[in-house]
This record gives C-alpha cells, structure tokens and sequence, in this order.
C-alpha cells in the first residue's frame, strides 16, 4: 500500500536559475494582464469593437500549436532517459524538431497577424485596446523566439550526445521555459480574443 | 501524458468554440474562466512536471494563475 506514494522532490526540474526567470515572468505578464483587465472597465465598448478585428480561428490554431509543441518536449524529456543510447538521441531529437517546427509555425501565424494588422493601419497608439495586445502579443512573441533558439541548442546537445540519463539538466531547464511559454498564452488567449 | 495533451485540446475548442459562436453568458463566461485555470494547472503539474514537487514550488504558479483569473472575473463582472 506505502509502496504506491511517491515520494515529492525536493526541488523542481531544471536549474534554480530558469525558475527565478519563471517567477519574474509570471510577475511581468501578471502585471500586464491585469492592467489589460481593468483597463477595460473603463473603455468596454472599445475593447469589444476592437476584439472584434482579430481573428480568433488564428488564435486558436496558434494556442494548439503551442500545446502540441509543449507535448513533444515532454515526449524528448522522456526519451532521454531511455538506456539504449542511440534510441534516446534519436527519439529525443526527433521530438525537439518537431516542438522546432510546431514553435516556427506559430511565429509565422503570428507574423501574418501582425501584418495584417499594421496594413489596416493598427499601431500601439491606435486605442488602448491595440496597445495591449500588440504589447503583449509581440512581448510573448519574443519569448517564443528566444523558446526556439534555447530548442535549437538543446537538439545540438542531444545530437552531440551531451545528455546521459543521469545529466540532462540543461534539457529540463529549456523544457520549462518552453512551458511557460505555453502557459502564458494559455492565459492570453481567452483575455484577449475570447472574453467580452 | 497523450490524455492530458487530449484534454488541453478538448478545453481549447472549448473555449474558441465560446467566443467564436458568441456563447459567453455569465454563467459561460465563468465556465471558461475555470476552463483556463485546469488547463493552466494541467501545465504546470505535468508540463513542468510540479505535480510530484514540494508543495511551496507547485503553489507559486497557482497562486498566480488563480490570482490573475480572479481579478480577471472582477475587473469583468463586478
């Protein structure tokens, strides 16, 4: 019976340092959420016109890219860890490419919002409405491309066989970043195209 | 981990199917906001693989999930 209760970890995964990154991120977007929140109480019918110009099908798309990428990266976590070497680098590489290819989809939807939008004229300085969202969409955007260089050196680590199943510190660290990335935009995607 | 990936999915046509048939009563509205907080905590628990961690490293991210979509609620309702 005892022996089914896993024993919780001291320490979460990953180096202290990606955590205290975490924190101050989780801090930041905060901040920008709630500004975005009750801002709105003061100009509702303006954010709901607004809200109205986005596409909310690229949202969508954008948040299960995202998602499905988050799940590769604990696919490769997983295969590091196998014993037969040369599976686990293979496993664990094919993995990160495919989050790789999941993660630069995302920024290519995002790029084509973003242009779509500076052709209609959008800018920070149209209402407070486009001010948050290009803030915080083009602030999380930056992460997601800072996700993917961190992604691209994790598979070059992989390739290069600097992981065993012991070590594979530097991996976990990246993983948790690309999840927060994730789980950021877990948050801002009903704020800012769903809620009204 | 695949039914936990599923799930996340499932939530997330949820929600975009909400806002995109223009759904969202009060009451709809509350739904979706605790839609967000068991994919959030879904993330945190088995993406950032917390789940199994001391209860003070799990929490942070909770209580800032949890916090956020709270006033979220208010700044909107009240």
């Amino acid at each position: 019976m005892s022996s089914k209760i896993k024993p919780k970890a001291l320490y979460p995964p990953g180096d202290f340092g990606i955590w205290l990154i975490v924190y101050m991120e989780l801090i930041t977007f905060g901040l920008l959420f709630i500004g975005y929140v009750f801002s709105r109480r003061a100009e509702v019918e303006l954010f709901n016109s607004s809200q109205l110009l986005l596409d909310q099908k690229l949202g969508f798309i954008n948040t299960l890219l995202l998602l499905t990428s988050s799940y590769f990266i604990v696919k490769a976590l997983k295969a590091i860890e196998l014993i037969d070497r040369e599976k686990a680098i293979r496993l664990a590489s094919r993995s990160i490419e495919i989050a790789m290819m999941l993660g630069s989809l995302f920024i290519l939807i995002k790029i084509v919002e973003f242009s779509d939008k500076y052709a209609q004229g959008i800018s920070l300085s149209t209402n407070t409405f486009f001010m948050f969202y290009l803030l915080l969409t083009a602030f999380h955007f930056l992460h997601v491309l800072l996700g993917l260089v961190i992604l691209f050196n994790i598979r070059k680590n992989i390739k290069a066989s600097k992981y065993t199943k012991e070590n594979h510190q530097g991996m976990l660290s990246g993983g948790v970043y690309w999840h927060l990335v994730d789980l950021l935009w877990i948050v801002l995607f009903p704020l800012i195209y769903i809620m009204r | 981990m695949k039914y936990i990936w599923f799930t996340l999915v499932f939530l997330t046509v949820f929600a975009f199917l909400l806002g995109y048939l223009k759904l969202l009563s009060q009451t709809l509205f509350a739904l979706l906001l605790v839609t967000t907080f068991i994919k959030g905590q879904l993330i945190i628990d088995y993406f950032m693989g917390l789940k199994d961690v001391a209860l003070s490293y799990r929490l942070i991210p909770t209580i800032w999930l949890f916090l956020i979509l709270s006033l979220t609620a208010i700044a909107y309702y009240f």
